[in-house]
């Protein structure tokens, strides 16, 4: 290896370090550190003038390390490998020091704070040392796609990617495409019936070309990588295999089964009915208890299921508007039911809801409010004489009273959760989930619908519980995504990921067992651990496990990690040795 | 003890008036927030929307909420989902007066305009054929002039001596405030037991009922609650209407021998004086209100119950009629001002047997008496929950 010339380059940041950090004295003094060759200070290393100064130097120093003392890497260590690379180094030959957010924008004494600077910079310098270049890879994707799941968001999302020209297969597990949205009667706030936009999407699915549906199947054995993934699946007898570049999972939600609360009395009253139930009572267009006779009073009950610790903690998001529809649908079929909202908080999200929700308070609707998390209503059986089904008891929060409402019909607006099979499809594409069972997204706000798998998305109620907008959003937002990466034709990979040292591995498959990404796998010829480079992020977790220190992450290496520790404390030790000397 | 919910209730409410915006009301509270007289235990309006939404009728007749507020409209015009929380109040208000009232004509008038036109038309009917028969025009009436030139307004009945006539007259005034007054005096006793008796948890202290006792005069002679409402105006308003109101009344009833008299006195006599005041008084609301009305700027009476204009016109008619008597009187016009004087008497006996036992102005007594018994509900509550605090003989 070459002798390393270190590059030392410490920020201003404007004010916002020099004010707290003598940047010229911590310049001058990691000048005299152990090969480091050049030395400075600026007032912005991130502007163009500073950066042309770094590439200035290593071109007439022969610099072959850079370590820029600024603020969190989070933010410019970007720009500055950009730069490395600019002058024709290897952008991994770089170290950043954060002595902003870690220094000068926490500490009000600029003495200490000095001291902090000079250590920090001194650990990020004796560990550049040790830095490798690495190289980028880049993969070929296949432009086919796996769609999982053939509801809403599921055709929303095949039909944008296969009218752009690409295969799609399309997985269904049911018997039908559709899924709950076919279900449904009128959807809110606009009450339009659903058949008027599913049907032609499933219609045009089935007839696309380009789009081959598989109903009555759920993925297995899915192996490979971003841009190259691979399924063995049993077709008519015979195996075949399939070859796809990203998948999309629109698994979606399951209803709740309200049997588990056994204040409502479902299957026991033959009252008491689920919300799609109801839907398919509406689609009927027959409004009807179980005697035939038309309700005179229908009590729609929300949140059943919903934001309650002893079932689901969330809110399912969609069942106050559903519930809003269906006293609506109930006002226009029955003119004069007496129909109550017996609700926890009315949620009016999203577009039109809030003017929905003040339509329907027009509508001669009683709306009580109920303590979802601790005092759920009562329904029983009523007397012959009450002259109604069902009574359901409960204390109303916005009276302080104790009260009984009289019902015919009762519909339980049961919450969304996870299907039963969520976990098994997190592990066959290789997604995590939440303690709900729904599927985590990348980043929350700026990544929703990736994950942290590359070339795998989640769109509609399996991530979240969802409407129909929101779930056609995602979904075509994923095929943007997808159809971008087909654009482009190829996906940039981790660099930084773990490696075998195969001498040293023992094959005892810690780290198999260990790694979230699926990424490792046991060569049974050689008896050794492999790491599917492509399927690896390097988080370490195998690295830290290993019991022979066969498997390391790049660019965090035992000893990398280890000199930085002792530069740090080096730096330390000289402050002390002053300070005593000083004392003396 | 689950009190059941009734959405029939509103039904039979909103027949007293109302808007139709009532259940948007979603309980955030602002008007209860933003009204300066509400307190604690008493957080109307939102209290008594919830009940009228849910049907509680038992809970709204308990309440002596309604008579505390005096509509200045303040949660009307600051209610994020305009439910006119203001209109519901007065709307309750009516629907209470007609529930004191044990006859149940106050229901009758309030529901139902052919009810209320067919009693104000048989009682008019009445007092013009009792003028007609029993007190008679004079034949020689045009000359029934006194020395001023003015009409000698006791002296125009055929037989009968101005002693007489005055005599005959205040005994029919007086007969009317009686029935009046017992009607209201069983109204309120009805009033008492529904919000105070049949609420078995208020156990009201005894030695309230008497130290209490002062604030019913205090509130019926000043509205000081009323004067509490931000906007000022109504209150001057109300206290013109009220003052010029009470001093006719006992001008009529009290002291009619010295205020009919036969002799034209000059300007700045006391009886004028007052009666010029009290005209004035009651015309100013009058066309104040009526402007407010037809105009619909103003929230508080934006929502006209056609009792609301029953009222208007009935007061007007008698306000005029009687300005008629005193201007025919001074110009000396004996005929027009005995016909002019039967047409007040046969607009203004039907109006208070109308709007005082059953309709808007029954509030004299409730208002009062609601601060009364509010007083009483509230040393129940601090026996009950702050003994210490509780008044003791």
């Amino acid at each position: 290896m070459e002798e390393p010339r270190i590059g030392v380059y410490v920020c201003w940041c404007g004010t916002n370090i020099a004010k707290m950090v003598d940047v010229e004295q911590v310049a001058r003094e990691m000048g005299n550190l152990p090969n480091v060759v050049i030395s400075k200070n600026y007032k912005y290393m991130c502007s163009d003038p500073g950066q042309d100064m770094i590439i200035k130097d290593i071109k007439e120093n022969n610099l072959n390390r850079i370590v820029v003392a600024a603020c969190s890497p989070r933010i410019h260590e970007l720009t500055f490998r950009k730069a490395l690379a600019h002058a024709g180094l290897n952008p991994y030959l770089f170290e950043m020091a954060n002595i902003r957010e870690q220094n000068s924008w926490v500490h009000t004494d600029k003495a200490l704070a000095t001291d902090k600077a000079k250590a920090l910079i001194s650990a990020a310098i004796t560990r550049v040392n040790f830095h490798e270049p690495l190289e980028k890879r880049t993969v070929e994707i296949n432009p086919a796609t796996l769609v999982i799941g053939g509801g809403i968001a599921g055709l929303s999302a095949a039909l944008e990617i296969a009218d752009a020209g690409n295969k799609v297969y399309l997985f269904e597990k049911s018997d039908h495409l559709g899924g709950i949205v076919a279900d449904l009667d009128l959807t809110f706030p606009n009450l339009y019936p659903a058949q008027q936009f599913i049907e032609p999407m499933i219609a045009r699915v089935q007839n696309h070309e380009r789009i081959q549906v598989l109903l009555n199947t759920i993925p297995e054995n899915i192996s490979g990588y971003v841009g190259n993934f691979t399924m063995k699946l049993g077709m008519n007898g015979q195996s075949a295999e399939i070859q796809f570049g990203n998948i999309i999972v629109a698994t979606g939600l399951k209803p709740f089964d309200p049997a588990q609360i056994p204040e409502y009395g479902y299957k026991r009253f033959p009252d008491v009915i689920t919300s799609l139930e109801f839907e398919k009572m509406l689609k009927s267009g027959n409004i009807k208890t179980h005697s035939g006779r038309t309700p005179e009073h229908v009590a729609i009950l929300h949140c059943v299921g919903s934001r309650n610790n002893n079932y689901h903690p969330f809110c399912s998001r969609t069942c106050c508007m559903t519930a809003l529809k269906f006293a609506n649908q109930v006002r226009s079929a029955i003119p004069g039911a007496n129909i109550y909202e017996i609700y926890a908080d009315m949620r009016a999200i999203g577009k039109g809801a809030e003017e929905f929700y003040a339509q329907s308070s027009r509508k001669d609707i009683m709306f009580l409010m109920y303590d979802q998390r601790n005092d759920l209503p009562i329904i029983r059986r009523a007397l012959k004489s009450e002259k109604c089904n069902l009574l359901i008891d409960f204390h109303e929060l916005l009276s302080g009273e104790d009260i009984e409402v009289r019902a015919d019909l009762v519909v339980l607006m049961t919450s969304m959760e996870a299907q039963e099979n969520a976990k098994e499809i997190a592990r066959t594409v290789g997604i995590s989930m939440c303690g709900n069972s729904f599927y985590i997204e990348k980043h929350p706000k700026l990544d929703p619908v990736a994950t942290t798998t590359e070339g795998v998305y989640i769109v509609g109620s399996c991530q979240s519980p969802k409407d129909i907008p929101d779930s056609v959003s995602q979904a075509k937002a994923a095929a943007a995504r997808v159809l971008a990466s087909i654009a482009v034709g190829n996906v940039e990979v981790e660099v930084i990921t773990a490696n075998v040292n195969e001498d040293l591995c023992c094959g005892c498959q810690t780290c198999i067992s260990v790694c979230p990404y699926t990424a490792i796998h046991y060569e049974s010829d050689n008896k050794v651990s492999c790491v599917n480079e492509i399927l690896c992020k390097g988080c370490g977790t195998c690295g830290s496990t290993c019991p022979t220190g066969a498997i390391k992450p790049r660019h965090f290496t035992d000893q990398q990690i280890l000199s930085q520790i002792e530069g740090m404390m080096k730096a330390v030790k000289t402050r002390l040795v002053e300070i005593e000397s000083q004392e003396v | 003890m689950s009190k059941r919910v009734d959405p029939d209730f509103k039904r039979r409410l909103f027949k007293y008036g109302g808007s139709k915006e009532w259940n948007e009301c979603f309980h955030c509270g602002n008007c209860t927030a933003v009204c300066p007289l509400t307190e604690q235990g008493f957080l109307f309006p939102r209290k008594s929307i919830r009940d009228i939404q849910m049907g509680l009728k038992d809970n709204l007749l308990s309440y002596t909420d309604p008579w505390l507020c005096y509509y200045c409209g303040e949660c009307s015009e600051t209610c994020p989902r305009n439910a006119n929380p203001g209109e519901l109040m007065m709307t309750l208000r009516r629907y209470l007066t007609s529930m004191y009232d044990i006859t149940g004509l106050s229901r009758r008038f309030y529901t139902s305009k052919w009810w209320e036109f067919g009693y104000i038309a048989i009682i008019f009917v009445m007092i013009i054929l009792a003028f007609l028969i029993f007190l008679p025009l004079r034949p020689d009436a045009a000359a029934m002039i006194n020395d001023s030139g003015g009409v000698m307004i006791n002296n125009l009945v055929a037989g009968m001596s101005p002693e007489t006539f005055v005599r005959i007259i205040e005994l029919g005034d007086w007969t009317m405030a009686v029935i009046v007054a017992s009607l209201l005096i069983m109204n309120i006793l009805h009033m008492f037991k529904v919000t105070i008796l049949n609420d078995s948890s208020t156990k009201v202290p005894f030695v309230s009922y008497f130290s209490e006792f002062r604030q019913l005069f205090l509130h019926f002679l000043t509205q000081a609650k009323f004067s509490k409402c931000e906007d000022k105006k109504y209150w001057v308003g109300h206290f013109l209407l009220m003052t010029g109101y009470s001093i006719m009344f006992a001008l009529i009833v009290a002291v009619l021998p010295k205020f009919q008299i036969e002799d034209i006195v000059p300007w700045y006599n006391w009886q004028r004086l007052l009666g010029y005041y009290a005209t004035i008084g009651i015309l100013f609301f009058l066309v104040n209100v009526a402007i407010g009305r037809i105009r619909k700027i103003d929230i508080k009476l934006r929502f006209s119950h056609s009792t609301d204009w029953l009222f208007i016109i009935m007061l007007g008619l008698t306000t005029i009629s009687g300005i008629l008597v005193h201007i025919f009187r001074i110009t000396g016009l004996p005929v027009l001002t005995y016909y002019s004087y039967v047409a007040h008497m046969a607009i203004l006996v039907p109006m208070v047997l109308v709007e005082v036992p059953f309709s808007k102005w029954s509030h004299l007594a409730y208002r009062p008496f609601a601060i009364y018994f509010t007083r009483l509900k509230k040393a129940a509550v601090a026996r009950q929950f702050e003994p210490e605090l509780a008044p003791t003989l």
